[in-house]
């Protein structure tokens, strides 16, 4: 009961040097359970049946990789906790308290952490419940039907998680308090904090972790059919470990070399800043690392959430470049059909070409005549005219594919063989480029030698003004199907009210809210760590105010420490997050630079805001 | 008597701290405490100076109405001319800068950097160049016999290395004063003593204008002029004369004789 006590007035008094680690848990549950009330309030049910596989797939996909970074934070969260208690509590050694007691002691109190928590966690998620689905349903495209309750499984998901991986480290916690000697609890805030490290050790330190994350980065962007996913694997792990070894050697390298040259030290606030971040880095880049790893992620999802977007609209463009297209050997369908679909609705454009049948495989097309469609559609075309002996492939828009290079590689048409020299997935014959994937563009001379050996096929396609006039305009073409032989022709409706592929919306809204949880997160972790700094640096600051140093040099030495403390985890963030979305742009075939840009300028637009946050508590601590 | 007035005058031109009537209080208007009961002192430049007194008698308040940390309830503070009372932050912030020097019991090194950085810190912050600052600091360095000490962390030195690095940081920027707070209080004798001979050869030197606050008269009596602060009041002054033992005696004959617990 004294124990129980003796927590809660530890609790009471020390709220405010606790504030920071009750609000980063709280920020966590509360995108845990905004996740969790995403899925049990069902608003993906509006994307149908036929995306619930691959939404399921996305939904458990997230929640392992939320699970992952909740235990991973609370490990952290509680690790920084103990850290600090430790050397509070060991005092109580002096008072005759047992370890197990302390221990006891350190469990309820943490205990009346975690639980503040939860419910500032829980409390705050259910008031912004109804915000956040509108900030997904906004940025996703999804028409949620938005609602502002409060699913009871979310909260009790989100509560036993929390709390079973939140008392796992607690006991963890107790288990190091019993068993730690009681210079190790005095002392422990001030461990490994004292020493320069040796330059030679640094040295190698860095050289090896350059040398891993080169690897890291050329093993992303290194191609190969079979061993892509290896290399992505071997990748993402070399990246993590040469990030740590940056931080742990070159950067305090970089520091410690700068502070013992005088003639740069020796300028303004820099002798202040500069010392403090050596003194700091030994503690601290393990910190530095963490948010720089978690920060590539978030980079890398906002990326592959703006990426998955702009796919999905390239892909419905794409299939929606035409509603009905036909494949006959028949000439002058064309003409009927124009007279049906124009019958029942608009058309906006329509387009004709001819294809060659030499075996069952390939369809090949008149260079000339399909450069005529695309401009005719209005279609970037930047072909060249193929040599005889050459051909190019129309390929479809990928949402992603692990085979990077697409070499020119040979292919027999019709018994001869041609170098297919390029693979286009622009859009030239629409859904039915997509669906058929055998269509080949040779050369106008080679395809009038074609013409011989093969079978002449036509190709008519139409684009209706208004996609509410598909269905009758799809019944009116039906009808002149069943009038023909279906052996030549072959009709392709694509209805532009088709839904299957909205689970790429989701997954880009699935990206998004991945961004936001790394983001916050990295905001959660610097801040904490800073506000913590704070309270130990609180003497070292009085000591300079005694001096007579102005506050406006304390505080501009502090804006410039803040500033080091997150544009190097940002920095390294920013190199390492290009070599991935340049990875993550190969899979999908398509540049996604400016899109790493715009990634990147958000991180840092969240990273100055928690900047400035954490500057204005510093100084209030502080000064 | 031209002589007297010229000398006179020259005084007046190297005073460095004026006070008068100097008046500090605590508490609300009803239930006041008057520390101070109207301190008068001058102190010239090259003077070494001891306050000492009984514990309460206001030797700390009075040291930080003079280090502008705290203000007076009345009376006038000037130093190096300029009215402390009656001055802003900022101008006050500059003043503390730029012409005063603090030695303080616990040494207030920062841990964060090396005895070199601690010393160069001051001057550093003033923005003056890094050679001149390098000169001072190793010139100073020497002088206090701390060269083999300038790379190591205050966690790798002695009490009286890192009080005589304190120092050295006080005398960097050519202070118009230092104000030492019981500079001795926690050195061991051998170590006390060493800086103290420190301290008077700076003052000697011409390098340093000191007031020490200190309880022990060993200490005091290493200080060319010793006043005795009691119950609020400077009660009297005794200078040293040539004999530092003989001035460490006259202390403790008048520490008898006023009473109180000087510890």
């Amino acid at each position: 009961m004294r124990v129980l006590r003796l927590a809660f007035m530890n609790f009471r008094n020390s709220f405010r040097s606790y504030l920071s680690l009750v609000l980063s848990l709280a920020f966590t549950i509360l995108i845990l359970f905004n996740f969790q009330n995403l899925i049990y309030s069902g608003p993906f049910a509006v994307l149908g049946e036929r995306n619930k596989q691959y939404i399921d797939m996305l939904v458990e996909t997230v929640s392992v990789v939320l699970g992952c970074f909740m235990f991973f934070f609370l490990w952290y969260a509680t690790n920084v906790f103990l850290t600090r208690r430790k050397r509070e509590i060991g005092i109580y050694i002096f008072m005759g308290m047992s370890n197990r007691k302390i221990g006891r002691l350190y469990v309820i109190e943490i205990s009346f952490v975690g639980v503040t928590a939860l419910a500032a966690g829980i409390g705050s998620g259910a008031l912004l419940g109804g915000l956040f689905q509108m900030i997904m349903s906004a940025v996703s495209d999804i028409a949620v039907d938005v609602r502002f309750g409060v699913s009871w499984k979310a909260v009790n998901v989100t509560g036993v998680s929390f709390l079973a991986m939140y008392f796992f480290f607690a006991l963890k916690g107790y288990w190091n308090i019993t068993h730690s000697s009681v210079l190790n609890m005095i002392s422990a805030a001030r461990q490994n904090e004292y020493v320069r490290m040796p330059m030679a050790a640094l040295s190698a330190k860095a050289a090896l972790g350059a040398a891993v994350l080169s690897a890291g980065y050329y093993l992303a962007n290194k191609g190969g059919r079979q061993s892509m996913l290896n290399n992505a694997l071997l990748a993402v792990v070399l990246v993590i470990a040469g990030v740590y070894l940056l931080f742990g050697g070159l950067i305090p390298l970089a520091f410690q070399t700068l502070s013992a040259n005088k003639h740069f030290l020796y300028r303004g606030q820099r002798c202040l800043w500069v010392n403090q971040m050596v003194f700091r880095m030994r503690k601290n880049y393990r910190t530095y690392a963490m948010v720089c790893i978690v920060g590539i992620c978030s980079v890398t999802a906002l990326a592959t959430g703006f990426a998955m977007k702009e796919r999905y609209h390239n892909i419905v463009r794409f299939d929606n470049q035409y509603t009905f297209q036909l494949l006959t050997n028949q000439s002058g369908l064309g003409e009927k059909a124009s007279a049906l679909i124009g019958g029942a609705g608009d058309i906006a454009c329509q387009t004709s070409l001819t294809a060659l049948s030499l075996d069952q495989d390939h369809l090949v097309l008149k260079y000339s005549e399909v450069k005529r469609v695309a401009q005719e559609r209005g279609e970037r075309f930047d072909l060249s005219e193929p040599a005889d002996d050459e051909t190019v492939y129309l390929a479809y828009q990928i949402l992603m594919s692990l085979i990077v290079h697409e070499k020119p590689y040979p292919v027999t048409i019709g018994g001869k063989a041609y170098l297919a020299t390029r693979t286009v997935r622009d859009a030239y014959i629409g859904y039915m480029q997509r669906d058929m994937g055998c269509f080949y563009v040779v050369s106008d001379r080679e395809y009038e030698r074609l013409k011989e050996q093969g079978t002449m096929l036509y190709i008519h396609n139409y684009k209706l003004a208004d996609d509410m006039d598909f269905a009758a305009a799809r019944a009116a073409v039906d009808t002149l199907i069943s009038n023909t032989d279906e052996n030549f022709t072959a009709r392709v409706a694509v209805d532009p009210f088709d839904n299957d592929k909205d689970w790429i919306k989701a997954l880009h809204s699935l990206c998004i809210f991945m961004f936001l949880v790394f983001v916050v997160a990295c905001g959660c972790i610097m801040f904490m760590k800073l506000y913590n700094d704070s309270f130990e640096e609180k003497e070292r600051y009085l000591v300079l105010r005694k001096l007579g140093i102005p506050s406006g040099t304390i505080g501009a030495s502090i804006a410039q420490e803040l500033l080091s403390a997150y544009m190097l985890p940002f920095a390294v963030m920013a190199v390492s997050a290009y070599f991935s979305v340049h990875a993550l742009g190969r899979m999908m075939h398509t540049s996604l630079f400016s899109i790493y840009v715009v990634s990147t300028l958000a991180v840092f637009a969240v990273f100055v805001l928690c900047y400035m946050l954490s500057v204005a508590v510093y100084r209030k601590n502080v000064l | 008597m031209i002589t007297r007035e010229v000398k006179k005058s020259k005084m007046n031109d190297n005073k460095v701290v004026e006070i008068k009537n100097l008046i500090k209080s605590y508490g609300a208007k009803d239930f006041q405490t008057t520390v101070l009961k109207g301190i008068d002192l001058t102190i010239y430049k090259n003077d070494f100076i001891a306050i000492m007194g009984p514990s309460g008698s206001g030797k700390t308040t009075l040291l930080n109405i003079l280090s502008t940390i705290d203000k007076p309830t009345q009376g006038m503070v000037t130093l190096d001319g300029h009215d402390v009372t009656h001055i802003s932050n900022r101008e006050l912030a500059k003043l503390r800068k730029d012409k005063i020097g603090f030695v303080f019991q616990d040494y207030n090194l920062l841990d964060t950097m090396t005895l070199q950085d601690n010393i160069a810190l001051p001057l550093a912050l003033d923005g003056a160049p890094a050679k001149k600052i390098l000169d001072r600091t190793r010139e100073l360095a020497a002088a206090f016999g701390l060269e083999a000490q300038l790379r190591k962390y205050p966690y790798q030195l002695s009490g009286g290395q890192k009080q005589r690095g304190a120092v050295c940081r006080a005398l960097i920027t050519e202070p118009e004063i230092i104000f030492a707070d019981e500079p001795t209080g926690a050195l061991d004798s051998r170590a006390g003593k060493d800086l103290l001979h420190c301290l008077c050869r700076v003052n000697e030197s011409g390098q340093a204008t000191i007031l020490m606050v200190t309880h022990d008269p060993h200490c005091a009596s290493y200080a060319k002029d010793v006043y005795l602060l009691s119950d609020g009041m400077m009660k009297c002054r005794i200078s040293r004369g040539s004999d530092r033992k003989e001035f460490y005696n006259r202390i403790i004959d008048l520490q008898t004789s006023i009473g109180g617990d000087f510890a």
